[in-house]
């Protein structure tokens, strides 16, 4: 489901919606306002998923606990 | 964005334009402006004093209704009735008209003096009504003295008079009773009643025993109620005092001394019957006097109730009107006084706004002579007017807070609505804490209307920024899903990439360590299976700073590129090749490469290719301390690069630092040597539309030839408010010292902001270490008892979590995150682009005039 090229799908996606924040703001006084506004948020959210992602594809340590309930640890 | 619209981007374009408004409709017009609040007049009799200007009178008089106006209130306060409060919401007053306002003087001024005489008859009845108190009381307690007193008449006198007179006398003496009455006067003793304080009785009794060595008998008694003193409206204990002494002499010293000690002295008639009648008359004189105070108070209050009813909007249309005359008093007169000159800056997109509102006066007056508008070129730096709505103004606020935008740069509020509130989320990051947050700002925005009334500070500055609130808890519950935190628990929204690595024969206590289940990775945010973990804040650590550093590096690359965009519509080429390209091929070849490299570690199987990763900080670090060495390679070719891109960023500081000012230099330098000199030190301005020059009539369509006999060429006043001096001469050494600091400063600035983006990652941690330790303190360790007791105990506890978590994580840790990232809008992205040299547009405008004046607090709803 999520693999290592999935930050290109998110990039891509995060993409349209910057284009489409950049058509679709309302006209008006406050068009810069909503574009800069959209863009702005769209890409500050894909880069912290992104870094999000990245620093959990190739994970150099492991999750490590010793309160594991037997019941769970075969989740 | 075109450069004409207004938008957020930039402050609007400004224009200074002369204004020739006939002098009958002077007021009007300004009235009419004032509404619109889109001009910033300027003071055209800078050398004038105060007194000296044309309607310093109509200002006097306008004060002195104001004088009235508060007069009345601090009345309406004495007396308690409530006044009925403006709404600047909902009413808006129209701009009165001369007559209205000469009315409203006229009435405030016939409305004082009843006040004032309805007043003063008050307060002689008052005191009056005092008197009688007193004397009523002195009446009653002196008589119960001499009641007393009687009674031992005989005792007195036989030991006075007749040392040798037969016990049995006294029986006989007793039914003689008429003989009693006359009995002090035949006795020569004398006495004085009065009131005094009771504070001062001790003293009083002090001085009278020692002054009269003791020839005295003081009687006294508290009277119950409290006095109320109508001069001074306080209320004061007093008592009744009644002195027998002996002699003529005496009684007078008494007397004198009472009057001295501020004691009220009253007659009152020995005998009983006298005072018998004496306290009747007292009595219905007191009926008389209270019913005619009654009359006075219920006319004074329907005065005043009446009063109240327009209180309000005559002090906001007194306001309205003196603002208008001190308007009045920045303008200038032609010679012959029948027209005003008015200059001032609005924006340039407003101009055909206000031409037609003074047409619209003009019209309305009937006037003949047009009033004209006149756009005028200068050289002045116009105010820096950054329009701002609902949302926009707390942002533009925050901003503003720090320094006034110079005119026509990039407005740093525009990337602050989200910056500002991302970088805070980022810190702030919990799901739970941040849809609390959100419902609060939620609710805020809903009631927003009736919440605006609130006065209480604290909560008007929260409510004052819940728009900021909004969009920072909109991205908190983003970054809370990021983290994967909600109260310090984390969720389950999709499989987990690990796996427990169950070995044969575990049992429960020992450490399990996880392993990925296949390519699959957590598809959105943190995996909850890290929540818990022992090595939890190693990997969160690591992942955390790394984003710090990468979110910082975006911000500042970001906020640099506007330095870029400032340079290019200040066309200043010299800022873009001597600033912008350098500093930013320094920054990227140092932190570019260093995001770079943490993305590039990142997107490597270090497992699978089975080598070690190397640690970014210290490759980071020896790329500074022994170029073109490396402990462990993080990809081939790495130590020429490295060495390459630092002796890129060296060149660059030579280049920050020498072509500006070189530039500069040499431009000057030709200009000089083509003959151009400076020009001068003094603002100097010409009429855009100067018919000598240009042999056509301007855009403004100025109607020809009404009443500007030369006048308008010029700007009138040239020399005031001065603000953009030391323009003239060029000195070299002064551009280079100011250019050297920028270069240190941008150079060492590079590296601690960097640096400074680290607060990002130390907040997140302290907000997430903080809820766990609350969690468990508190529910965490009753969640699990059992029976009555564990009920209690997790009610308690659940009470105790729920407050102390709006308390200390949002509320404080909330304005903590704030202040981070107020300190990182402010400092870290600001300090590479915005100058923040500009004025702010300060207009004329009732609206504002009247929300913020501080005398009329009291007037509004």
């Amino acid at each position: 489901m999520a693999q290592g090229y999935s930050v290109f799908i998110g990039l891509v996606i995060v993409a349209a919606m910057c284009v489409a924040a950049w058509f679709l703001s309302p006209k008006g006084e406050n068009q810069t306002t909503w574009r800069s506004s959209l863009i702005i948020a769209f890409i500050s959210c894909y880069l912290m998923w992104f870094v999000t992602f990245m620093a959990q594809l190739h994970p150099l340590i492991e999750p490590r606990r010793s309160d594991v309930r037997a019941e769970f640890a075969h989740e | 964005m075109a450069p004409s619209k207004t938008s957020m981007f930039r402050s609007a374009d400004m224009s200074m334009v002369q204004l020739y408004i006939s002098n009958e409709i002077g007021r009007e017009v300004v009235n009419a402006l004032g509404e619109l609040g889109l001009v910033q007049f300027r003071d055209l009799n800078g050398d004038t004093s105060a007194f000296q200007r044309t309607f310093t009178q109509e200002i006097r008089r306008l004060d002195n209704v104001e004088r009235q106006l508060r007069y009345f209130y601090g009345q309406m306060e004495k007396a308690n009735i409530p006044l009925r409060k403006m709404d600047l919401d909902v009413d808006s007053l129209a701009p009165p008209t001369t007559n209205e306002i000469d009315e409203l003087a006229d009435r405030s001024q016939g409305l004082e003096t009843r006040v004032h005489d309805l007043n003063e008859s008050y307060e002689t009845l008052k005191r009056r009504e005092v008197e009688l108190t007193e004397w009523r009381w002195v009446l009653r307690e002196a008589g119960g003295f001499f009641d007393r007193a009687h009674g031992n008449v005989e005792e007195i006198r036989a030991s006075t008079e007749d040392d040798d007179a037969p016990l049995l006398q006294d029986v006989e003496q007793h039914h003689s009773a008429p003989d009693v009455e006359r009995s002090f006067s035949g006795m020569n003793i004398g006495f004085v009643a009065g009131v005094i304080s009771r504070d001062r009785v001790a003293a009083f009794e002090r001085i009278l025993w020692r002054t009269l060595r003791g020839n005295l008998y003081m009687n006294q008694s508290e009277i119950p109620d409290a006095l109320v003193d109508p001069t001074t409206n306080e209320a004061v204990n007093k008592n009744v005092f009644v002195i027998f002494a002996h002699g003529k002499e005496i009684l007078a010293k008494i007397r004198k001394i009472s009057e001295s000690m501020g004691a009220e002295i009253y007659n009152v008639d020995e005998n009983s019957d006298l005072r018998r009648d004496q306290i009747h008359e007292v009595n219905a004189r007191l009926n008389d006097v209270q019913n005619v105070l009654r009359n006075t108070q219920q006319t004074l209050e329907a005065e005043l109730t009446q009063i109240g009813q327009s209180l309000s909007a005559w002090m906001v249309l007194i306001t309205k009107e003196k603002a208008a005359y001190q308007t009045l008093n920045l303008f200038s007169f032609d010679r012959q006084r029948r027209t005003l000159i008015a200059e001032g800056w609005c924006p340039t997109n407003d101009l055909a706004l206000i031409r037609t509102t003074l047409q619209d006066v003009t019209n309305r007056a009937g006037l003949s002579v047009p009033s004209i508008i006149n756009e005028i070129r200068t050289n002045k730096t116009p105010p820096t007017y950054l329009k701002t709505n609902k949302f926009t103004e707390a942002f533009q606020t925050i901003i503003n807070a720090y320094g006034t935008a110079t005119y026509q740069e990039v407005n740093p509020a525009l990337p602050a609505i989200v910056t500002f509130p991302f970088l805070f989320a980022v810190m702030f990051g919990d799901l739970g804490h941040a849809i609390i947050m959100l419902c609060a700002s939620l609710a805020m925005i809903y009631w927003e209307r009736p919440l605006k009334k609130v006065t209480f500070e604290l909560f008007a500055m929260i409510y004052y920024g819940r728009y900021i609130a909004l969009v920072m808890a909109i991205f908190s519950v983003y970054t809370g899903l990021m983290y994967n935190d909600a109260f310090s628990k984390s969720l389950t929204l999709f499989d987990s990439q690990w796996e427990w690595k169950v070995p044969d024969g575990w049992k429960e206590g020992q450490a399990l360590t996880g392993q990925l289940k296949s390519s699959y990775r957590y598809p959105f945010g943190l995996d909850w299976r890290w929540h818990g973990t022992e090595n939890d804040l190693l990997f969160t650590n690591s992942y955390k700073m790394k984003m710090s550093i990468i979110l910082g590096w975006a911000h500042m690359t970001y906020s640099l590129c506007f330095s870029y965009l400032n340079a290019r519509h200040f066309k200043k080429p010299i800022d873009i090749w001597g600033n912008f390209i350098p500093g930013m091929i320094f920054f990227q070849s140092i932190f570019g490469y260093l995001v770079v490299c943490i993305i590039y570690k990142w997107s490597v199987d270090w497992n699978a290719i089975g080598k070690n990763p190397p640690g970014l900080l210290n490759m980071l670090i020896y790329m500074f301390l022994q170029p073109g060495e490396l402990d462990e390679e993080l990809y081939p070719g790495q130590a020429p690069l490295q060495v390459f891109l630092l002796l890129l960023a060296v060149v660059q500081v030579p280049i920050l630092l020498f072509l500006k000012p070189f530039y500069l230099r040499w431009e000057h330098n030709r200009a000089r040597a083509k003959g151009y000199h400076g020009i001068g030190e003094n603002s100097r301005v010409s009429a855009l539309d100067d018919e000598d020059e240009n042999g056509h009539a301007g855009a403004n369509g100025r109607p020809s030839g009404e009443s500007d006999g030369g006048e308008g060429v010029t700007m009138i006043a040239q020399d005031h408010d001065d603000d953009d001096e030391g323009h003239g001469e060029f000195e070299f050494s002064e551009v280079m010292i100011h250019q050297v600091i920028h270069t240190i400063e941008f150079c060492l600035n590079c590296v601690s902001h960097t640096a400074s983006y680290l607060r990002l990652w130390a907040l997140s941690l302290a907000h997430q270490q903080l809820s766990v330790v609350l969690w468990d303190m508190t529910l965490g360790g009753t969640i699990n008892k059992t029976g009555v007791i564990g009920v209690i105990m997790i009610v308690i506890g659940f009470y105790l979590w729920f407050f102390l978590s709006c308390a200390v994580l949002i509320a404080m840790e909330g304005c903590s995150a704030m202040l981070h990232s107020l300190r990182l809008q402010w400092v870290e992205a600001q300090s590479k682009y915005a100058e923040f040299a500009g004025h702010m547009f300060t207009p004329l405008s009732y609206a504002t005039m009247l929300e913020e004046d501080e005398g009329l607090t009291d007037f509004r709803g």
